[in-house]
């Protein structure tokens, strides 16, 4: 941010179109890092419109533990009982766990052990509907949360086991571990950088007031040095002017900043560099999305049962964003968007580049499921794998700039030692190097592959 | 088992860029077309020749590899991109078994030897032609005029390029007017062009440009195939840069460093002055900018990285210069590429110590 007419001109005439103006008529950079990367200009065309909720699911699977490290929860209760929406279904057990809530009413069928749509193994709980809503079907209540203090929004957020969307980490545990560490920023990222998902962005068009109220709570919880909300250079003009007015009318200074569109700008070292902060480690990154589960717990009450899903791709008839239930199958969610318009080459939890595929169409929503995409081959781009051609594409757009290409020989000739030495250990494992390499050569996959067998020793 | 996934079969990312190693090859193939259309039509038959049998040979000789290495590997393109190069540096007369037998060697043994396309340390279709030339130095260098400037078939001539390294008489101090007073022969299309050129738009500039040039860009000259058409090159190369599909930093560095060169030092005719040399006529002669944008970026057998990218050119544009300056042949550029080909691995590990120091990577 720059102050001073003489700048501000000078400002306009460099960055052009790319500059926006904050509340008080201050200039604001188009940021975004500086070496690597995927451009990712195209987003496919999305009909906004009021977000629906998913029908309930007959049977919801829900998972125990959202992170691969996590302790798993202790279920709280046994086959045949019958439970009550939003009841306990698992209890926190140590680091990383949450606890868990029935997101529908009904009978528990199974506790068993199962895949992940994470690819880790968790035991989950099998509810089938039976009974009536008690909870979430009537109109929310609403707490003025702001006689609380600290520590008793801590243990609600804590008790209605709201997790951090995009890793699945509880909420209280990290929020808890960042007060005890002052002087970060507050980050809410509302970056999506790929050409389907646009959830988060939705979000703050839809519910603005919500997330600058989870904000003032997340800021009561942690007491961050500022605040900054990082929106995509191609966000709508309505949208931002509509945030600067509910950030205006709160207390807080949460300054809107424009990012490029350029893949993985939505990873925090990506955030940090663009920020011009050598330290990655004082950001705290949190989404609209996460926000809003807190503020719902906080304010109405409600545990984490429910997700905003981005359900698109080339072959499905009707993207659209859905408020699901954690657990509902994702067959579901594509039917309720008028299933499948083409031939699905994939079917994506996640994100394109770096989410996971998955097997069938009965995998569940779990609470770090943010987008369901059925691809059709045009838009995989899959070619059989052939050897490297050394064309140097994955130099060119390795946003930590390194060299997966060495890496990648290196790790195939046996020598893991040499390939440390030459930054296997800073890859972020995003993807870029694979979304560009010609011959198709699975980089990523056995980045982290040899990674995970470098920790094991 | 509630629900799964399939952990390892798949894995992200799930899109990808559009482009793909044999949809790279099969561009830059197709970006040769119209150089093999316009050498056809003003050498006539026996250019369709020289390229139909490398192109042949070249395909059979893969299939026979794709036999001996258990792998389908004539979908990726390369074989036909290799068979056009070879043909691209024959001229057009030679026996037909030259293309036959270079082709072979470069698909069997440069390229196949060495396991397939990404591995070759040496581009294979330079392989070929240098093993031709080791062969057959006599028919590699029996150039004919084309049957359009000249009327009939096989009319033999020497290049310019080596037409003019051969010049003694004279102290001109241009190539093109020393080739005119030797009575090099031209055609009607590059006098008609120069005169127009020079009446409505050089004139006006104070400047003439010498008759001989337009010939050299559109082909009218003795020469390989691949030389005939300098503008198709050029077309061809901006569609490969502007696609990204060559490191273009290769090409750039390599003509750059040889004009400048050829500027410095001149062509080797005795009326020649230090500083007063012809680059224009360096560059358009003896496919120098074929080579530089088709087989120069070639990737599989260029470094990695941008500062390798600039070394690995630059060092092709000297030797390239200095093998035609004070060489035999006019050749020079051929062996000038296959010299940094085998240099690569040094080029590469030479800056890997560089980047090493200035990079986040801990030295090793």
């Amino acid at each position: 941010m720059r102050s001073g007419s003489l700048q501000r001109t000078a400002n306009v005439a460099v960055t052009g179109s790319y500059d926006r103006m904050d509340q008080v008529g201050r200039m604001i950079r188009t940021r975004g890092f500086k070496h690597g990367g995927v451009p990712v200009p195209h987003r496919v065309p999305f009909k906004t419109g009021p977000i629906e909720n998913a029908f309930l699911p007959k049977n919801a699977v829900v998972m125990l533990k959202d992170t691969r490290d996590a302790v798993e929860p202790l279920p709280v209760v046994y086959v045949g009982q019958e439970v009550r929406e939003s009841q306990l279904l698992a209890k926190s057990a140590g680091r990383g766990s949450s606890n868990v809530h029935s997101p529908i009413p009904g009978i528990v069928r199974r506790i068993d052990s199962t895949m992940t749509p994470g690819g880790f193994e968790s035991r989950a709980i099998l509810v089938s509907l039976e009974g009536s809503f008690s909870v979430l079907g009537k109109r929310p209540e609403r707490y003025l949360w702001k006689s609380l203090n600290k520590a008793d929004i801590s243990h609600i957020v804590q008790e209605k086991g709201i997790v951090r969307i995009s890793t699945g980490e509880p909420l209280a545990e990290i929020i808890a571990e960042r007060a005890s560490r002052p002087g970060f920023v507050l980050v809410i990222s509302a970056l999506e950088m790929d050409p389907y998902r646009r959830t988060e962005e939705e979000l703050l068009a839809i519910r603005p007031e919500d997330i600058v109220d989870g904000c003032a709570i997340a800021a009561r919880m942690a007491l961050p040095s500022r605040i900054l909300l990082a929106v995509d250079e191609h966000i709508s003009a309505g949208t931002v002017e509509q945030l600067q007015k509910v950030i205006a009318a709160s207390e807080l200074d949460i300054v809107v900043q424009p990012f490029k569109r350029r893949f993985p700008q939505d990873m925090t070292r990506q955030i940090a560099e663009a920020l011009d902060i050598a330290d990655a480690g004082t950001l705290f990154v949190l989404e609209p999305s996460t926000l809003i589960a807190l503020h719902e717990a906080v304010v109405a009450n409600k545990p984490h049962v429910e997700q905003y899903v981005y359900v698109g791709g080339g072959a499905i008839k009707h993207p659209a964003i859905l408020k699901a239930r954690i657990g509902a199958p994702i067959g579901d969610l594509i039917e309720e968007c008028g299933g499948f318009s083409g031939h699905p080459d994939t079917i994506v939890i996640g994100g394109p580049l770096r989410g996971r595929a998955a097997a069938d169409l009965d995998v569940s929503v779990t609470r770090t499921t943010r987008a369901v995409l059925a691809l059709t081959v045009e838009e995989t781009k899959s070619a059989p794998e052939r050897s490297c051609v050394r064309c140097g594409d994955c130099i060119t757009v390795c946003p930590e700039g390194l060299d997966p290409h060495a890496i990648f020989k290196l790790l195939r000739a046996g020598r893991t030692a040499d390939a440390v030495a030459s930054g296997l250990a800073l890859c972020s494992l995003c993807g870029s190097c694979a979304y560009a390499c010609r011959s198709r050569i699975p980089l990523v996959q056995k980045f982290d592959a040899a990674r995970r067998n470098e920790e094991l020793r | 088992m509630i629900s799964k996934v399939v952990p390892s079969t798949s894995h992200p990312p799930y899109i990808h860029d559009w482009r793909t190693s044999a949809r790279a090859v099969w561009i830059c193939t197709f970006s040769l077309l119209p150089i093999v259309i316009w050498s056809s039509i003003i050498y006539g038959h026996t250019a369709v020749a020289v390229w139909s049998v490398a192109l042949g040979t070249s395909l059979i000789a893969e299939a026979i590899a794709s036999g001996l290495l258990r792998r389908w590997t004539l979908g990726d393109g390369s074989a036909v991109l290799t068979g056009l190069l070879v043909a691209a540096t024959m001229p057009p007369g030679v026996p037909l078994y030259i293309p036959a037998v270079s082709a072979a060697f470069a698909i069997l043994v440069v390229k196949t030897a060495f396991g397939g396309l990404g591995t070759n340390w040496m581009n294979p279709a330079l392989g070929g032609v240098a093993f031709a030339y080791a062969n057959w130095p006599v028919a590699m260098r029996e150039y004919v005029l084309p049957s359009l400037v000249s009327g009939v078939d096989g009319v033999s001539a020497s290049t310019p390029l080596s037409f003019a390294k051969g010049l003694t008489g004279g102290l001109d101090a241009r190539v093109m007017d020393a080739l005119r007073g030797s009575a090099y022969p031209l055609s009607g299309i590059d006098s008609t062009i120069t005169g127009f050129l020079n009446d409505y738009v050089f004139s006006r500039l104070g400047a003439r440009l010498p008759d001989g040039y337009i010939d050299l860009a559109i082909g009218l000259k003795p020469g390989t195939l691949g030389e005939s058409a300098l503008l198709a090159v050029l077309a061809g190369s901006v569609v490969l840069m502007g696609l990204r599909l060559i490191k273009p930093l290769i090409p750039v560095a390599m003509l750059t460093v040889f004009a400048v060169l050829a500027r410095l030092f001149g062509t080797g005719l005795p009326g020649e002055s230090f500083l007063g040399g012809d680059a224009l006529f360096a560059l358009s002669s003896g496919g120098v900018m074929f080579a530089a944008f088709y087989m120069a970026s070639d990737p599989v057998s260029s470094p990695l990285g941008r500062v390798n990218s600039l070394v690995y050119g630059a060092a092709i544009g000297a030797l390239c210069f200095i093998f035609r300056r004070w060489g035999t042949y006019s050749e020079g550029v051929v062996y000038a590429i296959l010299v940094m080909n085998v240099m690569t691995p040094f080029i590469e590990k030479g800056t890997l110590s560089l980047t090493r120091a200035r990079g986040r990577l801990p030295s090793a």
